[in-house]
């Protein structure tokens, strides 16, 4: 149960604020929730606070702080699930979840906080189902243009895509309903694949995670139906195979529970009604045995001489990646032992960018086709204050504080698990207009690839 | 139209204009209107000047601008109360209006106004909207009692409104059962005796259907409901789990973590052997580390939960080891917790895993993280102790880095692996001291003068460590100051001779020149302790630790099954009862796991620990550990304590006064014994001298009286479990009270049902009626290792101290050993208190008899008892009950008989036996009225055996 519920701009003031229970408090609980919130040491949980009989849950969304207040024994997880649910909703019916926009739309915000929770209650958080309560319309900055491509991303992720798909198609409202409607026939689907790997220092992967989601943005009048084809030799659980070729298989699958399975099992179509908005259909996980190798290894080679402090690292970044993909936006981030000055490089290509920041390393690199390496070679002094005595035979282990690297990327078109959408059809189109513009995405990007040195 | 439209900044007469354009006669210009006016109102600027304006555009058709005048109406109602008054006809019009959309608004609407006189206009349309044939219109309805339950209960209550939400319950669609359940467990919360929420397997079923069909809010606020219920076998637990299952592979983690609520609750009731119960344990793990790949922050509150269920049914993610891996890039408030649940985890199995990982952390650069992750390896090897050399070379290696806080925190937890393995690992001392000169933490400062005190003589220049310390001693914390003194006195205590003058350096720095009072107070104790008996001092200061254990850091069982219930609440992210933080008295109802029904194993839970204990009206008298707490341990019991407890001088007079009411007159001519112990001033040389003496003195005394007493002693009663080993950490204790040849004693039988061995076994008592205490300490002579049974004897003495106890013969026992303390009560049975010199002599007894007022006489029935007053005579006088006379009047046998206890107080019986008729009567007179029943208890029990 739910007593008050406010939007936070970045700098603390309210944009929002809503109060359920008639509770005492006022709104001077934004401005307390924003104070306790900015007094926070660093490594005290922000996730749930709690000051004199009332508990906040927050999340940060776009840079707003969404919040939940509660007096009694509720559960977290659906209070934190419901702020990224009214995120979504916000985004689904002001277009986009941002200071301007909430605070264009506050008549339309109050509405929709009305209809999906009374008295603290959660209703409903659907899309759909909301669309039959809310009059207000949303207020738009800009008229959209489906051939506004200045900038290129995918909603959701926050990543970039070499295939061009309208960025600005994603962040509209869903449900500026009365607008022309040639524009709206658009439906998006995502396979994103969030990686974490952590490798040993002798090279050896020692935990491998994916996990991956369908995600489906649809702009078709509702009631259209569609089928979504996976790969068939999609396969769940350990035990499973199916087909001939290196089965594709996951540990664990959920789905959104408006997903019909009647074709799962046989051919691995998933049959569902869309409700506009955002929605994800299917989530699964996998772990350990990966069926294609890991994107990237790193051959690392250190040496450390303690006497003058001098610190020489040869990094090779080999991309395992098949010939024709490529991995974009590549960060490796290696931590330093205290104290480090001057970075001498040597780097392979010339695009590549390397430089000292906050104690680390940050080697930066646009782009890595599959199959080929790149290297660099880093000279570093290490005060020899840390090395302290210098009777210490250890020339060859490193200094403490080096390590472990980490690297982010993203994957286009590439998903690990193997995973592909082989078709998105449209089954039942209940207005018959023109054929609708569809967006089949693969994309896999790193969550944590952590190599030990 | 621009961003900046409703929020230009106030002008003078804006205000005005508003009320203009809310007066306006288009449709489009009011709306835009109150919508600047909701705008205005959002960013705090005060707009209630408009209400009736506001309130004049109310009655419209536009769905839009009637919602925003609502919206606008919930906000000021409440400051301009009259003023809402005028929108009430509009309300109640609201509620009749066709359009269920309208209908549902208005009765929201309503209730969010929380205005009395509103409240009264609402009853009537909720009423109407409860039965109303849109769903749409009843949920909201249902929400809305108990909107108005929270103003006014009492109006709820007399308009029936409670009747209607529990019919809505059954109600077709899932949406409104839903909110019926909601408001119904909100209300029942505040009324925790009421038995709104009647859960009965038929409402169960209902719910369960209901919660196939409604949307994932509604499942939350079902699957809470279910659990509160308790199914009334393991078979109805079965089914409900099997239908609840499902739920696990939800996409919304509430879900989830509510289902995994409900199945753990109700699993404590299956039973472990039933193959379902291993499925349902292999479907718990793979939902909670789904939440592990979620947002961090419901990482964080998944993994506080995990941690609950991991210290409750470890078995459920034992192999998941590898998903608490502490990635790089996770929030500091995540790692911490992972740590924790990767310690938990930690088996022999997977140890060389886990130390590994540890390793790795303790190597990062965020200083509290790598902190936390060497006191893990601590852990690990105080948890698994085959890990534990291991462990050391692994704290070893990180010494050797030099890196400050890692040496100290390295410190810090070697310290703790010296309690736990004590003369084991001092071959790491040497490496240790030289790291002396880094440590700059009071802790690891501590920690290692507490090793060099405790290892003094081993380390050859341990005088000269500590002097170094001392020389800043003022300057150090008081926990660093503390600890130098007491290592100082060891190493005096262990090398007199060289360090005469350190001691009395230190005692003089700590009792002279601090005004820290703890600091003084432990200095004059060392002083004083050393300058008069350095024997007793030696024995004080380098007396036997207990072992610690890794359970120190457990959550406590009760508590953590009062957790397990508030699963996927706030209680279960803070791991404290929502007593500790919820407002008020609402739903603090305390909440516990449902005992296990098949009774055909031994059990588990704690609640139906007693059933195989002494006899059904047992458990009333077990207290609480905390309250036992107080009473008992005013004592350490950490080193051994042997005699009589030190009889303080709270003595209860009352109690006192009452008990000894019996001890009037006819004390006057009572033989020399152990009888006129008169516990209201106990000898006070009592807790100087050790008991075993006073015991064997009292036995050959009682050998030289006794001349009546028969040598087969008093009736004992077969031995029953008093302290079940679940309780006790592995400890069972069972046992039963003998009176042989006037000496009490306590028989008891120790097994050790645990894995580990025990020693070190200690006993006490706490005060009790008659002063019971034992006269020897417990000695139980060889370690007693695992599945062994030994059998003692305890002497006991009546010279401890008193306190009335409830009931009187209650005995509370404080048992020792090197694992733990533990505490149970038991019931002595009042016979092996009847002294043998309780024969009274017949004009003293006809005297006594006159004497007692009538209304102290108590009258019983001894019932299906076939022996002839011959055979209960002599029966009786062997447990010390004599027969002064005996009549015969109109038939029946008339015994007189008379006992006395061991603090005096006299008893006299009249018994009267019909020939062929089994039952007795018993009157029973003593001027301590309240022994009565247990003296006639004591009756039955030797009569009947």
């Amino acid at each position: 149960m739910i007593s008050q519920f406010f939007i936070l701009s970045s700098k603390g003031d309210p944009l929002i604020y809503k109060d359920f229970r008639g509770d005492s408090g006022g709104r001077d609980v934004a401005e307390l929730f924003y104070r306790k919130l900015t007094g926070l040491p660093g490594d005290e949980s922000p996730v749930v606070m709690y000051h004199e009989d009332r508990h906040f849950i927050h999340i940060r969304h776009s840079g707003l702080y969404l919040v939940a207040t509660t007096s009694e024994n509720v559960s977290p997880f659906s209070l934190l699930e419901l702020l990224s649910r009214l995120a979504t909703l916000l985004g689904d019916y002001c277009g986009s979840l941002s200071e301007g926009t909430i605070s264009r739309n506050v008549a339309l915000v109050y509405e929709l906080l009305d209809e999906v929770l009374d008295y603290g209650y959660v209703q409903t958080t659907s899309t759909e189902m909301l669309r039959n309560f809310i009059q207000t319309e949303a207020v738009v900055s800009k008229p959209f243009s489906l051939f506004d491509l200045s900038s290129v991303g995918l909603f959701g992720a926050e990543t970039q895509q070499s295939k061009v798909a309208p960025s600005s198609a994603a962040s509209r409202p869903v449900l500026s309903s009365r607008s022309d409607q040639s524009q709206k026939n658009e439906v998006f689907l995502d396979v994103v694949e969030r990686l974490s790997v952590l490798i040993a220092s002798n090279g050896s992967p020692l935990k491998v995670d994916v996990q991956g989601e369908l995600r489906l943005k649809s702009f078709l009048p509702s009631g259209s139906e569609m089928r979504i084809g996976l790969t068939e030799e999609f396969c769940v659980g350990k035990s499973e195979l199916r087909g001939y070729g290196p089965g594709i298989r996951v540990d664990e699958v959920s789905f959104h529970s408006s997903v019909n399975l009647d074709e799962f099992e046989s051919h691995r179509i998933l049959r569902l009604q869309p409700p506009q908005g955002e929605l994800t259909v299917m989530r699964y996980q996998l772990s350990d045995d990966l069926p294609s190798p890991l994107p990237f290894r790193l051959f690392p080679s250190v040496q450390w001489d303690q006497g003058s402090g001098r610190l020489q690292i040869y990094l090779k970044l080999r991309c395992d990646l098949p010939p024709k993909s490529q991995a974009v936006n590549i960060r490796l981030h290696l931590p330093l032992p205290r104290g480090v000055v001057s970075l001498s490089q040597e780097l392979s290509s010339p695009e590549q960018k390397a430089e000292l920041g906050e104690g680390a390393l940050h080697w930066d690199l646009p782009r890595i086709q599959g199959g080929s390496q790149l290297s660099g070679l880093f000279q570093m002094d290490v005060p020899s204050s840390l090395g302290a005595s210098g009777h210490g035979p250890s020339t060859s282990s490193p200094p403490l504080g080096l390590g472990p690297a980490s690297l982010s990327f993203e994957l286009p078109r590439h998903t690990c698990s193997g995973l592909q959408v082989r078709f998105l059809r449209l089954t039942f189109r209940p207005s018959g207009n023109a054929n609708p513009h569809k967006w089949v995405r693969h994309l896999s990007h790193s969550d944590a690839y952590v190599i030990r040195i | 139209m621009t961003d900046s439209k409703y929020f230009t900044t106030t002008k003078k007469g804006e205000i005005f204009e508003l009320k203009a354009e809310l007066n306006s006669d288009k449709k489009e210009k009011k709306k835009e209107a109150v919508k600047k006016v909701i705008a205005s109102m959002t960013v705090g600027k005060d707009v209630s000047a408009l209400f009736p304006d506001v309130v004049n555009c109310m009655q419209t058709d536009n769905l839009e601008l009637k919602k925003l005048v609502y919206l606008y109406l919930m906000n000021y109602a409440k400051s301009q109360p009259d003023m809402a008054i005028m929108a009430v006809n509009t309300f109640v019009k609201d509620c009749e209006d066709p359009n269920p959309l309208i209908r549902a608004l208005a009765v929201r609407t309503m209730g969010c106004i929380r205005v009395d006189k509103i409240t009264e206009y609402l009853c009537e349309p909720l009423r109407k909207c409860l039965k109303d044939e849109d769903p749409y219109v009843r949920k909201t309805a249902a929400v809305c009692v108990a909107k108005l339950h929270d103003i006014n209960a009492q109006l709820v209550e007399d308009q029936g409104f409670l009747d209607t939400l529990k019919d809505l319950i059954s109600d077709s669609n899932p949406m409104v059962v839903a909110n019926a359940v909601a408001a119904l467990s909100e209300i029942a919360e505040s009324h925790p005796s009421s038995n709104l929420l009647d859960l009965n397997p038929q409402s169960i079923n209902k719910l369960l259907t209901a919660l196939n069909e409604c949307t994932e809010w509604g499942q939350i606020f079902i699957l809470d409901c279910l659990a509160n219920y308790t199914p009334k076998d393991d078979r109805e637990a079965q089914s409900i789990c099997e239908r609840v299952t499902p739920r696990l592979s939800h996409a919304n983690s509430a879900v989830v973590l509510s289902a995994v609520k409900v199945l753990m609750k109700f699993m404590e009731m299956l039973s472990k052997d039933l193959d379902y119960y291993g499925t349902l344990l292999k479907k718990l793990a793979p939902p909670l580390v789904t939440l592990l790949s979620a947002e961090p922050e419901l990482q964080y509150v998944a993994l506080r939960n995990i941690n609950l269920i991991v210290q409750k049914r470890p078995e459920i993610l034992k192999h998941e080891m590898k998903v608490f891996f502490v990635k790089y890039n996770d929030p500091i408030y995540v790692k911490l917790e992972k740590l924790d649940i990767m310690i938990r985890l930690a088996s022999q199995a997977n140890i060389a895993q886990v130390l590994a990982e540890l390793k790795e952390y303790a190597t990062e650069v965020d200083v509290d993280f790598v902190r936390k992750a060497v006191r893990a390896i601590g852990r690990c090897a105080i948890k698994v102790e085959q890990s534990a050399e291991r462990c050391v070379s692994t704290l070893l290696d990180l010494i050797q880095t030099k890196v400050n806080y890692v040496v100290q925190e390295a410190i810090v937890v070697i310290k703790d692996i010296f309690r736990k393995y004590p003369n084991k690992y001092e071959s790491v001392i040497a490496t240790l001291c030289e790291n002396l000169d880094s440590l700059d933490e009071p802790e690891a400062r501590a920690a290692m003068i507490w090793i060099v005190g405790e290892y003094a003589e081993r380390i050859d220049n341990a005088d000269e460590l500590l002097e170094s310390f001392l020389e800043g001693f003022h300057d150090e914390s008081t926990q660093v100051q503390l600890q130098l003194l007491t290592a100082i006195v060891k190493l005096f205590l262990k090398k007199p001779t060289e360090t005469q003058e350190l001691v009395q350096q230190v005692l003089s720095l700590a009792t002279q020149d601090s005004d820290n009072p703890d600091l003084r107070d432990r200095g004059y104790i060392y002083w004083r302790l050393l300058s008069t008996d350095p024997v007793a001092a030696k024995e004080v200061v380098l007396a036997e630790k207990p072992l610690i254990s890794e359970e120190t850091d457990l959550i406590e069982p009760t508590l953590l099954d009062e957790l397990i219930c508030y699963i996927g609440t706030l209680a279960s992210v803070y791991h404290k009862p929502p007593s500790a933080f919820v407002e008020g008295g609402r739903g603090v109802v305390h909440k516990s796991l449902p005992p296990r029904t098949a009774s055909n194993e031994s059990t588990e839970s704690p609640e139906t620990a007693p059933a195989g204990a002494p006899t059904g009206e047992q458990p009333d008298v077990i207290p609480t550990q905390g309250d036992l707490l107080g009473d008992l341990l005013n004592l350490d019991l950490g080193p051994p304590v042997s005699g009589p407890p030190l009889a303080t001088s709270s003595v209860q007079m009352g109690a006192v006064d009452l008990l000894g009411g019996g001890l009037d007159s006819l004390m006057g001519d009572e033989p020399e014994g152990i009888g006129d112990t008169n516990f209201g001033a106990p000898p006070p040389a009592a807790p100087a001298r050790v008991g075993a003496p006073i015991g064997s003195g009292l036995s050959d005394l009682f050998d030289l009286t006794s001349g009546v007493g028969t040598l087969s002693g008093s009736y004992v009663a077969p031995k029953t479990v008093w302290l079940p080993a679940m309780k006790a950490k592995g400890l069972e204790i069972s046992g039963t009270f003998t009176r042989q040849v006037g000496s009490i004693s306590m028989d008891l039988q120790l097994t050790n049902k645990a894995l580990q061995v025990m020693t070190d076994f200690a006993i006490q008592f706490n005060r009790n009626s008659f002063g019971l205490a034992p006269a020897a300490p417990l000695q139980v002579h060889a370690p007693l290792s695992p599945n062994q049974t030994v059998e003692i004897s305890l002497p006991l003495n009546t010279v401890g101290s008193v306190m009335k106890m409830d009931p009187l013969n209650n005995l509370q026992v404080a048992v020792k050993n090197n694992i733990d303390i533990f505490y149970f009560s038991t019931l002595y049975p009042l016979h092996i208190l009847f002294v043998e010199d309780g024969k009274m002599d017949r004009q003293m007894f006809l005297a006594t008899w006159k004497d007692i007022p009538n209304e102290n006489e108590a009258q019983f029935q001894i019932r299906d008892c076939s022996l002839n007053a011959e055979a209960v005579s002599t029966k009786l006088q062997s447990s010390n009950i004599f027969t002064i006379a005996k009549r015969n009047v109109e038939g029946q046998d008339m015994l007189y008989q008379s006992l006395k206890l061991t603090n005096g107080i006299w008893v006299l019986a009249e018994l009267r036996i019909q020939p062929g008729n089994p039952s007795f009567m018993l009157s029973l007179k003593c001027r301590a009225p309240e022994v009565s029943q247990h003296v006639y208890q004591a009756y039955e029990t030797i009569l009947k055996n």
